[in-house]
């Protein structure tokens, strides 16, 4: 038994989070994130976590590392150069895109619109066409595909996608060009749309696919230095790199497909998010990540993150498993402001790290939302242990700017701007839960990102999810959820037909065909055959509608009325959350999917006993704090010296190194054994 | 008026908005016809007591309908209405099916909730229930006066029969409606929540001080941007489906104090076909307010407050005031038209703020018949074109002029219809030159896999999209089924293995094209969106190969640019493509008024 060891790579800091498989011991520690090559950060921050926990890194047998290295090369257009070679008069696939310009009426007027991620003169379209059927319409060309391969290796291309119209029904094509591509240039990365995403519509498979192949060198080079970098240091740990959808993967599979990890870093605080509702007993979260510039909010029910299959990275819609996350442009450092209508406007706009806000006197003059909270007096003057002061008249001149132009006195204009802040986030709490057919009442909030805890309780009482659950540790949630993530890959088909012309030796036959590729990924990636585990998923809907519900199954469900009956009503039961109706019409099966996972051991954080100090030797001191405009002597506690068992009665604050927590008045937080303190209205609890 | 604070007032704007994207994502999730669900032709709406549309995008018709419905509203009904003559043309053809929904709280009505989608096919001679031929409404399909599709909660079973009846499609359809209705009660549930959390009374006064938020913004906006002396722009709708056109639609636009006045005098009678455009008047202030305020604040929640700052003249028995029973099944090309006149009209004070013209219609192929199963299929794609070139940059190349509509993919196409699509793209060279160059049209080749009929529904095909500031116009459609076909016709048969290519107009240019970067039309050849021959003849960019690479000669390139100058002279504010010629009927209008217009230029 030796450490696991989760790493998250954020924008400012990379942190790190060190578990003793033996003992349950964790140790944390932050160093600055090195942009430029993430890995130098990655292998500073091991050498202090393990120096910290006084351990030689060679007994680090298990490496999580959740990294942010394909979504900045999308969002910075820092890309491989990618040839495209699709279907012959479909050239302009990724420039048409969906057509869709934004609303409201005239909305085109401003709409943003970037090139192709494949420059459309470094796309080719070949003659070779199949139906939807899977049928043969027109051979391949191979005489032309040699020609286009040897023009766009010319061109200079880093990497070759290959999206033919129909590849879903039939891949003979694509798998042929290939071939003949690497054939022709064995050492160009290419991929297959067929190989990424074997489901229908062509927009978004081949900009997936594209997506793919944009940040496939970027991100294989970074994995090839960390390897590199490890081996000088003599170190030889598994290193597994976290999926979008809170899964793990080998680097081998982060290499080949890459366009699975953009939204790596978010996955783990929600994996997290629902472990910590495992441990407190709540399967239901809401998950409520708060941070500088922008708030990720998701859901998790029955102890597991709720999965999408499309998810958008900046303008582009990317179809690949991944976490429900919404993310709403409102953070600690979101700029308040009143334009011409007279209505006072939080964001999208943020002051970033530089200046950032008023408060942290680093030249920030713009009234942001932590000014809002300093005049508050909900984030105290002085942050633990003194490493930082804030320049509290400097944030009442920023936010006095808003009073003036309201007629609001500096305070009221400051709860003014969180009410709205709040209101903001509440709104895409509603998108993954209200939205989704969930009532927020059945389940808790779990906050955590430097600005969650201060928010926590107001979100929880705009939403009713109770209790607002703030975990020992708000700052660093994404790398615990690292150490409990499952190696995952999914493994999908097409098939669109209706329910009644599939039997079930049809489905089992399908079924197995996913099975055997799962557990041959599985071997592969030397899971025992104890720690494999299979998910079986069916994409449906009524007959020709556009969207389509994962319902999961057991592959020989099939054979018996009743297990046809219950997949009936099980998807019944989702369209009825969802859209709040059903209809006497024909089921369609749009894919099955089999999902291959390697169970991890999972970490147990360790119960801390009582120590008989009461709540009151917490107390570092009081000072005053406004809450719905009233100025009230409040509390402030050490999260440090909180104990099971302790209570705090509203309002309070509690401070600890990377977050702030609040309790409102009238308004109680408990401390339970894990050192989480949950927060819920006087006269409720359990 | 119940207490309200400013901070209230803007969480209750925060989270209507909310709501209504709330609205869209259960309709288009929900709906089953392509044409709502994949390319989102519909539109949601809420409002207050009176019918005011506090949140929504097309402005509200529901104070009409409260005027004239006299058999009272109770909690738990649900209206349909599809009938345009029975609510002043608060919807504009029959195929729109409009639900509205009374919001009770605590028994009293505390708003509406309102949204309507186009439905595929609502019966009559043609299927589509679009034909291109009719002389009346009588010969469109179904209308639906004001009903109570719900009464009290209760369904109204014989209604519905009555109305699914009489459609090809009474599946498609029903499903369709029931996800209009399930929009509806979203926006009835969160206003319940709203005035639960906050109070009825601060609920309906935080609506009321909505309102008066855009009225105060569109008053100073008007002062800014309306001249006081009239200006007039017009344009024109390129025929009737039945011979006859153009059909000029001229818009005057001035302000007196902070009232803006819109008179669409001198806009032609209405027409024999079925372009007619009964357009209701509180609609038509909604799309100017959009215009006007789309670059002052976009975050407002806009909504109808502003009404009473505009005045709007429409003459009886024109284009856009038909008799009836006028058709006005196609009234898209006049719809889409009224904004570039609009558009025009308000770009003469402020051109270099303003946009080009676009493709100026929502373009349609229709194709029915029965599959190789022997089953009936309707299918209806809406299509788009050339985005018109924009102070921002160039108008995008074949995407939708319309808010969040979307394309159909043509692997679902393929997959549900006997129909090949052999090539989709944009077409080269039809966006209209300009620094910043006008879209370019669609172009799209389909082969039909069985026997059937088609109809297409388009426009911009005898005019062109004009260009604006040195900006020249985009490229008109055409349509090519082995020959020409015109851009508005119905039932055409069509035999296995026919192939029809489809090609929509180009967006106009914005400013002059022979400033335009020498690297971005090179870029544009090399993308293959821009010819080699375009890029000389209307940018003045010469572009030569070597070394097997796409060069600029830049000595010859300053030298065409000088020349072209030049002779062109001083740009005008608009660049107009040739006038279409008149026939039929309106040949017949234009020799009456000869003697007396004969000075007047084309474009006044």
């Amino acid at each position: 038994m030796g450490y696991r060891l989760g790493i998250d790579v954020g924008g400012t800091f990379t942190d790190l989070l060190l578990f003793d498989e033996e003992t349950g011991r964790m140790v944390l520690a932050k160093v600055p994130s090195t942009p430029a090559d993430q890995s130098i950060g990655v292998l500073n921050g091991i050498q202090k976590v393990a120096a910290l926990a006084g351990i030689d890194p060679v007994e680090i047998d298990l490496v999580l590392h959740g990294t942010t290295v394909a979504t900045n090369a999308v969002l910075e257009e820092k890309g491989a150069l990618v040839g495209l070679i699709t279907t012959r008069g479909f050239e302009q696939i990724l420039h048409v895109a969906r057509s869709q310009t934004p609303g409201p009426l005239a909305g085109w007027i401003i709409m943003q619109k970037p090139d192709p991620l494949a420059p459309l003169h470094l796309t080719r379209g070949v003659s070779a066409r199949m139906n939807a059927r899977g049928e043969e319409l027109v051979p391949l060309d191979e005489e032309e595909v040699r020609r286009f391969v040897r023009q766009l290796r010319d061109e200079g291309i880093q990497a070759l996608t290959v999206s033919l119209i129909n590849s879903f029904a039939n891949p003979a094509h694509e798998r042929r060009i290939r071939d003949i591509a690497q054939e022709l240039c064995p050492d160009l990365p290419v991929t297959i749309s067929t190989d990424i995403l074997p489901e229908f519509r062509e927009y978004e498979r081949t900009l997936t696919t594209v997506m793919n192949s944009y940040v496939r060198p970027v991100m294989g080079r970074y994995l090839t230095g960390i390897e590199s970098k490890l081996q000088r240091a003599h170190l030889a740990p598994t290193v597994n790199i976290v999926r979008s959808d809170g899964g793990v993967m080998s680097l081998d599979g982060a290499r080949a497909k890459p366009v699975n990890t953009l939204l790596s870093g978010p996955s783990g605080g929600v994996v997290a998010a629902s472990y910590i509702g495992e441990l407190t007993g709540y399967k239901n979260v809401l998950s409520f990540d708060m941070g500088g510039t922008s708030t990720d909010v998701a859901i998790s029910t029955g102890g597991e993150p709720r999965i999408v299959r499309e998810t958008r990275i900046g303008y582009y819609p990317v179809k690949a498993a991944a976490v429900d996350v919404r993310s709403v442009g409102a953070g600690g450092g979101s700029i308040a402001h009143v334009p011409i209508t007279g209505a006072l406007r939080v964001g999208p706009q943020s002051a970033g790290a530089e200046p950032g806000p008023a408060a942290y006197g680093a030249g920030g003059m713009e009234p942001t939302v932590t000014d809002a909270n300093v005049v508050l007096g909900h984030l105290p003057p002085r942050l633990l242990g003194g490493e930082m002061q804030l320049d509290v008249e400097a944030a009442r001149r920023a936010v006095a700017r808003i009073g003036d132009a309201l007629g609001l006195s500096v305070e009221e204009a400051a709860q003014g701007i969180i009410d709205i802040v709040n209101e903001n986030m509440f709104g895409a709490l509603r998108l993954v839960s209200v939205q989704r057919g969930y009532d927020p009442r059945d389940f808790a909030l779990v906050a955590f990102g430097g600005a969650g805890p201060l928010h926590a309780n107001a979100l929880a009482q705009l939403s009713g999810a109770w209790p607002a659950i703030i975990p020992p540790t708000p700052g660093v949630l994404s790398a615990l959820g690292f150490l409990h993530s499952d190696i995952r890959s999914e493994f999908s088909q097409t098939v669109i037909r209706t329910l009644a012309s599939i039997d079930a030796g049809e489905f089992a036959r399908i079924f197995a065909a996913l099975d055997e590729r799962a557990r041959e990924w599985l071997e592969s990636e030397g899971i025992p055959a104890e720690r494999q585990a299979l998910d079986y998923q069916i994409d449906v809907r009524y007959h020709r509608q556009g969207y389509e519900f994962p319902v999961r199954v057991h592959p020989d469900q099939f054979e018996s009325e009743e297990g046809m009956e219950k997949f009936i009503a099980d998807f019944k039961g989702i369209h009825e959350r969802n859209y709040g109706f059903n209809i006497d019409s024909l089921i369609e099966i749009v894919n099955l999917r089999v999902v291959g996972i390697g169970l991890v051991r999972k970490v147990e954080l360790q119960r801390v006993a009582s120590d008989g100090t009461r709540v009151e030797e917490a107390m570092v001191e009081t000072h005053r704090a406004y809450f719905s405009g009233k100025a009230m002597e409040t509390p402030i506690y050490d999260r440090d010296r909180l104990r099971p068992g302790h209570i705090l009665r509203g309002p309070a604050v509690i401070t600890q190194r990377d977050a702030t927590t609040i309790i409102l008045p009238e308004h109680y937080g408990q401390v339970d054994e894990y050192l989480n303190i949950l927060i819920y209205p006087d006269g409720k609890g359990r | 008026m119940a207490e309200l604070d400013k901070i209230t007032l803007d969480i209750i704007e925060n989270a209507l908005r909310n709501t209504r994207h709330e609205m869209d994502a259960v309709l288009f999730r929900s709906a089953m016809s392509p044409v709502i669900r994949e390319q989102h032709d519909g539109f949601p709406m809420i409002c207050d007591p009176q019918g005011r549309m506090v949140v929504g995008q097309f402005g509200s018709y529901i104070a009409g309908f409260i005027q004239q419905w006299k058999r009272g509203i109770a909690e738990g009904d649900v209206f349909l209405v599809s009938d345009p003559y029975s609510c002043r043309g608060a919807i504009s053809h029959i195929n729109d099916w409009m639900v509205l929904l009374p919001i009770f709280y605590d028994g009293e009505l505390v708003g509406w909730g309102s949204q309507f989608g186009h439905t595929v096919d609502v019966g009559g001679p043609v299927s589509g229930s679009l034909p291109t031929d009719a002389t009346t409404i009588f010969g469109e399909g179904m209308r639906i006066p004001p009903v109570k599709l719900f009464d009290r909660g209760e369904l109204n079973a014989d209604v519905l029969d009555l109305i699914l009846t009489n459609t090809r499609v009474p599946v498609m359809n029903y499903f369709d409606l029931m996800a209009i209705v399930a929009a509806c009660r979203t926006a009835d549930k969160r206003v319940r929540e709203l005035c639960d959390r906050f109070g009825k009374q601060t609920y309906l006064a935080a609506c009321e001080a909505l309102l008066d938020r855009t009225y105060r913004a569109m008053g100073a906006l008007i002062e800014k941007n309306l001249p006081t002396e009239p200006v007039s722009f017009d344009d024109y709708v390129d025929d009737d489906g039945r011979g006859n056109g153009p059909f000029k639609m001229k818009l005057t636009i001035w302000r007196e104090g902070n009232v803006g006045h819109f008179d669409w005098t001198g806009t032609d009678p209405q027409a024999p076909g079925p372009v007619n455009f009964l357009l209701n008047e509180e609609m038509f202030k909604m799309f100017i307010g959009v215009y006007l305020i789309m670059v002052f604040d976009p975050q407002i929640l806009f909504n109808d407050g502003f009404y009473p700052l505009l005045k709007v003249k429409i003459p009886e028995g024109s284009l856009l005031q038909p008799r009836f029973p006028a058709a006005l099944g196609c009234r898209t090309h006049a719809l889409a038209r009224l904004f570039d006149v609009l558009g025009g009209a308000l770009g003469r004070q402020a051109p270099e703020l303003s946009t080009a013209a676009g493709y100026g219609t929502s373009p349609y192929l229709l194709y029915n018949g029965y599959d190789e199963k022997g089953e009936f299929f309707h299918l209806m794609e809406i299509t788009y074109g050339g985005i018109p070139g924009r102070p921002l940059g160039d108008g995008m190349d074949a995407h939708s002029w319309w808010p969040l509509f979307e394309n159909i993919p043509t692997e679902y196409l393929e997959s549900y219809y006997p129909i090949t699509v052999l090539e989709y793209g944009s077409l080269p060279d039809s966006g209209g030159a300009g620094y910043h160059r006008g879209g370019n049209g669609v172009h799209k080749v389909y082969r039909f896999e069985v026997d059937g009929e088609i109809a297409v529904h388009d426009d911009r095909e005898r005019s062109q999209p004009w260009g604006i500031l040195g900006g020249l116009p985009g490229q008109s459609s055409s349509k090519l089924l082995g020959e020409p076909l015109p851009s508005k016709i119905s039932q055409v048969p069509v035999r296995k293995g026919d192939m029809l290519i489809y090609r929509t107009a180009g967006g106009g240019g914005w400013r002059d094209p022979l400033d335009r970067p020498v690297e971005w039309v090179l870029k544009d050849v090399r993308n293959g969106l821009v010819s080699r021959e375009k890029a000389e003849r209307d940018y003045g960019v010469v572009i030569v190969e070597e070394d097997g690479k796409l060069v600029v000669d830049r000595e010859r390139t300053e030298k065409e640019r000088a020349q072209k100058k030049r002779e062109r002279g001083e740009v005008q504010i608009f660049t107009f493509g040739p006038e279409p010629e008149p026939i039929g009927i309106v040949r017949e209008w234009r020799r009456a008024q000869a003697p007396t217009q004969s000075g007047e230029p084309a474009h006044a």
